[in-house]
């Protein structure tokens, strides 16, 4: 593995250093706290009794026999949640935004796995035991597992919907029938499916919750990635004020988006606290989480039109999207704008139409999949391009250069209204082409087919948008109250001289108490060694707003921007104090080695930070009346985006865009179906690198999934919705001898809106997803040029396309002027 | 994940062990543990006594019988099996075959009569002892006996080792020229079985296994048949095979369709054949 | 002669320590170490024994530790990550796996550590291929395996 690096352009200090991380020490000693390593006294365990169907009447429900299990504390089911707590907080129109959503099934379950009743007992086998000896019958109904039968409406999933649509709308911008009409070549692709995955955090959700009868609040140590949104849910279902719930995390073993929408178990846990008068835990276990957690959205697109001009320029599209949220909704329908933030994926093309339709089904709820809905749109622009490239005879290297937006109109307006802010997409690609060994392709096609393998090259290049702009849901839904975005963090300098940080985001190994460290040392002058930065999230810090959390790759944006505000104005009282205490101007004051000291001054005229806090906690008769320092700062860093355009859907929705541009080489037995991936590259421009290894090490995490969900990882249903991928047996992930050689190279097109130049990261895209499909197309180009219109490619599925190359072509066609 | 209550108990001698599977209803031994945990923790089949193996050093040994035979205890480990210098003297595609099974945990702690009498069609070692011409030793209370391979493997899950019994040792003929072996598609490297088929090539002729497709290996009689002549070229193999699949009634799973597995097992069946022929000596 | 019990009084040597307790005959080991014990560095990833987040030694040897119950581990000799730098000195690979930013989450970490170390132990200069080997039990999801491979080569001198 090799890495080929641009320079930093921003050398300053501790940041762009690939320092390695503070989290680590703990954690190698197997010191982390993940939320199952707590304990409290008396606590129970529950064990949720879970539905077999994929879609029922739940007729009645007997808890009996499991009550009278010896150390059985209590038990809960639906009926009790609909009398205790209001639905959840729907974010759609009508009909989607009707959906009644509790935190147990009632009435009716809607997908395999779905919580019926819990039960909390003494220990974990216990409460496993009891939950058999519930007695649940159900009257099963007709199950929906395809999108396409569901938008029927024959049979509707959520009567209170009257519908199993969740929203519906089309986003038109420019003019794509003119586009088409005066193309000099229109191609149609029938139908391209992205399928349903996720990641599979290897820690299961979870959580510890203790109620205090005397104060009403609850406190939940959990792995909640998103608790800013977790409690904006649960508050108004459990009717009470949001400071009623504490939400701390500590270490979290990995959430990429699949810790989001927890707040229905957590719901459960919480009424079961209260009831019970005891601190009660769930641990996920990973058949319930693949089952019944969240998957990432599945999108199928259809009638997709492209305009394209003779020498290549591609126009416009149009395409109708549908979209599967499983059971329900919950983050969604955000998922149906999104994408919008990646309209043009990264082409120049001015004439887009998306009629986007999301139905529910009977599967897994989605919730935001690393990658959300702007990797489903991604990977149709990828698969749009090669499909033009490979029916009309273009070179796919040639044809996105052409099309791509260049560097030199970045910062560049979409139709949309969003402003890619910085970026050289050719140049990245050149890159990547550079780290495979491009020109050695056709000698290494020749090479393999002397050993009856079929070699091809393809490329996947992507985007990771991010720092949201949470007005975009106004455009789904102009009655929510939705609109911007924020982080927070607290900066403060302790009586000893300690620096302390904490953090509103929900940090899931992305690094986030070293980055800060990084950021705060540059700005106070001291070492990222002095910079205690308290793991996870906790309410009570009070260093978080609305929206915090880790998610939509704006850690470096919005967390490392509070963090950067806080520790300003830390360094600001600082300079100010010592210019008091040293009697000098602000100005002649410089904060250096972890000392507050006159420039050039004498080696007396310095006092080391632990004077300074010294002084403000304990020490401070002699400070004039009108001078208040506190050396204790809350900064909300609030990203600026305008306000969005409900009409013409138009808005800046994301404010940085991240790139990446991945290559792969993959060798096709074409006996067996199977795909190895012989070279790999991936390119990543994040703009500036806070900590490069830590980016590098997100280019690497994503490129796994990507490739994972590429070639094995699907939820797989059979006609009564049952998921057949349950376990990591079937549901096959990247293990160390699946990856391949992997090649790393950096480019930082510095963002001019983020406050340190970094775009958020981490996300990925999807890229290995693209170009695994690309490649998989192009080797098997000379085997009858079937087309691929699935973004997952076991062997089964390859070995469908060479065993039929004219079924898939049939799903395209080209006309021609 | 959390299994049922069960009792427990740890013989000290193979009597011992019989005894206590034949005494009680619903005793099931212990051995590697690496399926039968499994099954307890989704609660697919709740054994009310386990009976654990471990301390039976008399089924951990390898060795060769008065014949000549390659033996090897039943509670030998993969991992054993791999680094065997009597394996890899006298039939190395034991080991190679032992090697890719799942990880180096596993390896530790799964056992040759483990994978044998869970007897899972998309288990490694059944084909391949099938095509070895294995012969598997069973102990009962009163008596012990050996059977063959082609009666050993009797259904999914069920093997001739009836309630009360257990195996003890599993015996191969050394290679003595023979050529082996064994192909297939896994999900994942190192993965399930999707397909697979084990071939020895021997002056006796041809043996090829398939596995996955059925409740059991299915010797492929036909191909062994059409092989007999002797012309092992890549051409006479491949024609040899072909409609072997169609002969065939695989299971569609996530995985592939029975389709795919018919034509997978026939691909299979030719890699390995000329795979064992290439292998062969003299 | 052995009688089946629902229990069992075990004697395991536990990171150098002689524990001894009773236990029921169908406690995992891992719930054994975490939840009995409070050693709860060994983690839990999955329910069917795939992922190795719960990899311990036995006798020396990596093993699963949901994959085997407590009982079994009468009379053996169990190694856990916090056996590791018991004093809080990290082991070289400790150190290497920082150096390399060889964990994100952390979550796999202690079972990578003790596959890792079990090989070295075994094979103190392995190639890139045995690295591979020897972790194929121990699922990642963070970080692609990339610079875990590299902590241990480096470790063994092969970097």
């Amino acid at each position: 593995m090799t890495v080929t690096e641009q320079a930093t352009t921003l050398k300053r200090g501790f940041v762009g250093q690939s320092m390695p991380r503070k989290e680590d020490r703990r954690l190698v000693q197997g010191q982390g706290t993940f939320f199952d390593d707590v304990r409290r006294h008396g606590m129970g365990y529950v064990h949720f009794v879970r539905s077999p169907y994929a879609h029922a009447k739940i007729v009645s429900i007997d808890v009996s026999r499991a009550l009278e299990l010896d150390g059985v504390y209590g038990t809960i089911t639906g009926d009790e949640v609909a009398i205790q707590t209001d639905p959840f907080f729907e974010m759609s129109v009508e009909p989607g935004g009707l959906i009644k959503d509790y935190a147990l099934a009632v009435g009716r379950v809607r997908h395999m796995g779905e919580p019926v009743a819990a039960v909390c007992a003494a220990t974990r086998e216990l409460a496993r035991d009891a939950a058999e000896l519930v007695e649940v019958s159900y009257d099963p109904l007709p199950v929906l597992v395809d999108a396409g039968e569901a938008l029927k409406d024959e049979v509707v999933m959520h009567e209170d919907a009257g519908s199993n649509v969740v929203w519906s709308g089309v986003f038109e911008w420019g003019d794509v029938d003119q586009a088409l009409a005066e193309a000099d070549h229109v191609v149609k692709i029938e139908r391209l499916h992205f399928h349903r995955f996720s990641s599979t955090p290897l820690e299961c959700a979870g959580a510890l919750v203790e109620y205090d009868r005397g104060t009403g609040e609850w406190t939940l140590h959990c792995n909640h990635q998103m608790p800013g949104v977790g409690a904006i849910w649960m508050a108004p279902a459990l009717r009470v004020g949001i400071d009623k719930l504490r939400f701390v995390t500590q270490d979290i073993g990995g959430g990429f988006g699949n810790k989001i929408c927890l707040h229905p178990q957590y719901v459960v846990l919480c009424l079961l606290a209260r009831k019970l008068g005891r601190p009660v835990q769930w641990t996920e276990y990973r058949t319930d989480q693949h089952t019944a957690n969240a998957h990432g959205n599945e999108r199928t697109f259809l009638d997709v039109e492209v305009g394209v001009m003779a020498d290549g320029t591609m126009t416009g599209f149009r395409v109708r999207a549908l979209d599967d949220c499983g059971a329900f909704p919950r983050y969604e329908p955000l998922g149906c704008i999104i994408w919008a933030q990646v309209t043009p994926g990264m082409y120049g093309w001015r004439n887009i139409r998306v009629d986007f339709t999301q139905v529910c089904t009977n599967k897994s709820p989605v919730s935001p999949n690393r990658g959300y809905s702007r990797m489903q749109h991604l990977w149709l622009t990828e698969r749009v391009v090669d499909i033009v490239a490979s029916e009309l005879g273009f070179d796919p290297v040639e044809i996105r250069k052409k099309n791509y937006v260049k560097a030199e109109q970045m910062p560049y307006e979409t139709p949309n209204g969003c402003v890619y802010d910085s970026g050289d997409y050719a140049a990245a690609l050149d890159l990547a082409l550079e780290l495979i060994d491009h020109g050695s392709i056709e000698e290494r096609r020749r090479d393999a087919a002397a050993r009856g393998r079929l070699l091809g090259l393809g490329i996947g290049s992507t985007l990771d948008s991010g720092t949201n702009n949470f007005g975009q849901s106004t455009l789904l839904n102009p009655d929510l109250q939705f609109s911007g975005n924020n982080e927070a963090a607290s900066v403060k300098l302790d009586i000893f001289g300690e620096v302390v940080v904490t953090l509103g985001t929900v940090p899931q190994g992305q690094g986030h108490e070293t980055t800060a460290a990084q950021v705060v040392a540059d700005i106070l002058g001291c070492s990222p060694e002095q910079v205690n930065v308290r793991r996870g999230h906790d309410t009570w810090f009070n260093s978080h707003a609305g929206f915090s959390g880790t998610y939509a790759s704006q850690f470096a944006f919005t967390g490392l921007g509070a963090v950067k505000g806080a520790a300003e104005l830390l360094r600001d009282e600082m300079v100010q104090l010592a210019a008091a205490v040293l009697q000098a101007p602000a100005e002649a004051i410089e904060l250096a080695d972890g000392m507050a000291r006159i420039k050039d001054g004498p080696e007396e005229a310095a006092l080391p930070f632990m004077a300074l806090g010294a002084i403000v906690n304990a020490n401070n008769a002699f400070l004039p009346p009108d001078f208040n320092p506190t050396l204790n700062h809350r900064y909300v860093c609030r990203p600026y985006f305008g306000m969005v355009d409900t009409e013409k859907k138009t808005g800046q929705l994301t404010l940085t865009y991240a790139l990446q541009v991945h290559a792969a080489v993959v060798e096709v037995d074409p006996d067996t179906g199977e795909v190895e991936v012989v070279d790999y590259a991936a390119v990543d421009d994040c703009g500036v690198r806070i900590n490069p290894l830590i980016v590098e090490g997100q280019v690497h995490g994503a490129t796994a999934h990507a490739l994972g969900a590429a070639l094995s990882e699907e939820f797989v249903y059979d006609e009564e919705g049952t998921l057949l991928t349950s376990n990591f047996y079937d549901y096959h992930v990247p293990h160390a001898l699946d990856m391949p050689p992997l090649k790393t190279g950096a480019m930082e097109s510095p963002s001019p809106v983020a406050p340190l130049g970094a775009k958020g990261m981490g996300e990925g895209g999807g890229g290995g997803i693209h170009c695994i499909c690309a490649a998989i197309q192009d080797a098997l180009a000379s085997a009858g040029k079937p087309i691929v219109s699935t973004s997952c490619n076991p062997p089964h599925r390859v070995w469908a396309m060479l065993r039929d190359p004219e079924s898939s072509r049939a799903n395209v066609s080209v006309a021609s002027r | 994940m959390l299994l049922r209550e069960v009792e427990y108990a740890r013989p000290a001698t193979v009597e011992e062990a019989v005894s206590l599977l034949a005494g009680y209803d619903g005793a099931r031994a212990l051995a590697g543990g690496q399926t039968l945990l499994n099954v307890m923790k989704a609660r697919a089949a709740a054994p009310d006594v386990l009976v654990d193996l471990a301390d039976l050093d008399d089924l951990r040994t390898i060795g060769f019988t008065a014949d000549g035979l390659l033996e090897v205890g039943a509670m030998v480990t993969y991992t054993q099996l791999v680094g065997s210098s009597e394996v890899e003297v006298a039939r190395p595609i034991l080991a190679e075959v032992a090697e890719t099974i799942a990880d180096v945990q596993v390896r530790n702690r799964g056992t040759v009569g483990g994978n044998v009498c869970v007897a899972d069609p998309t288990n490694h070692l059944p084909p391949l002892l099938v095509a070895l011409d294995a012969r598997f030793t069973i102990r009962g209370q009163e008596s012990e006996r050996t059977v063959s391979a082609d009666e050993f493997f009797l259904g999914v899950y069920l093997t001739a080792v009836g309630e009360g019994e257990l195996l003890t040792k599993v015996a191969v003929p050394p290679s003595s020229g023979a050529g082996d072996g064994f192909s297939g598609l896994t999900v994942g490297k190192h993965g399930t079985y999707v397909a697979n088929a084990a071939a020895t090539v021997s002056d006796a002729g041809v043996r090829v296994v398939l596995g996955c497709v059925d409740a059991v290996p299915v010797r492929a009689t036909a191909l062994e048949e059409r092989l007999a002549a002797g012309d092992l070229s890549e051409d006479a193999v491949r024609a040899a095979a072909e409609g072997l699949g169609e002969t065939l009634d695989p299971p569609s799973d996530a995985h592939g369709s029975g389709e795919f597995r018919r034509h997978l097992a026939e691909v299979s069946a030719v890699r390995a054949v000329l795979q064992a022929a290439s292998r062969r000596k003299g | 002669m052995a009688a089946p019990a629902t229990s069992r009084v075990i004697a395991v040597e536990l990171n150098g320590e002689q524990v001894e307790l009773e236990v029921p005959a169908r406690r995992l080991l891992v719930h054994f170490l975490r939840d009995d014990l409070g050693l709860t560095g060994t983690h839990i990833g999955c329910d069917t024994g795939n992922c190795g987040a719960c990899t311990v030694h036995l006798n020396g040897e990596p093993v699963k530790s949901c994959m085997l119950l407590a009982v079994q581990a009468d009379g053996a000799r169990v190694t856990t990550v916090e056996g590791l730098a018991p004093d809080g000195e990290l082991t070289p690979l400790q150190t290497s796996f920082n150096e390399h930013h060889a964990l994100q989450c952390g979550y796999c970490t202690p079972g990578m550590l003790m596959s890792a170390s079990a090989l070295l132990e075994r094979n103190p200069r392995p190639s890139e291929e045995d690295v591979r080997l020897a972790l194929q039990g121990n699922i990642c999801r963070c970080t692609g395996y990339v610079n875990i491979v590299e902590a241990v080569l480096a470790t063994g001198g092969s970097r």
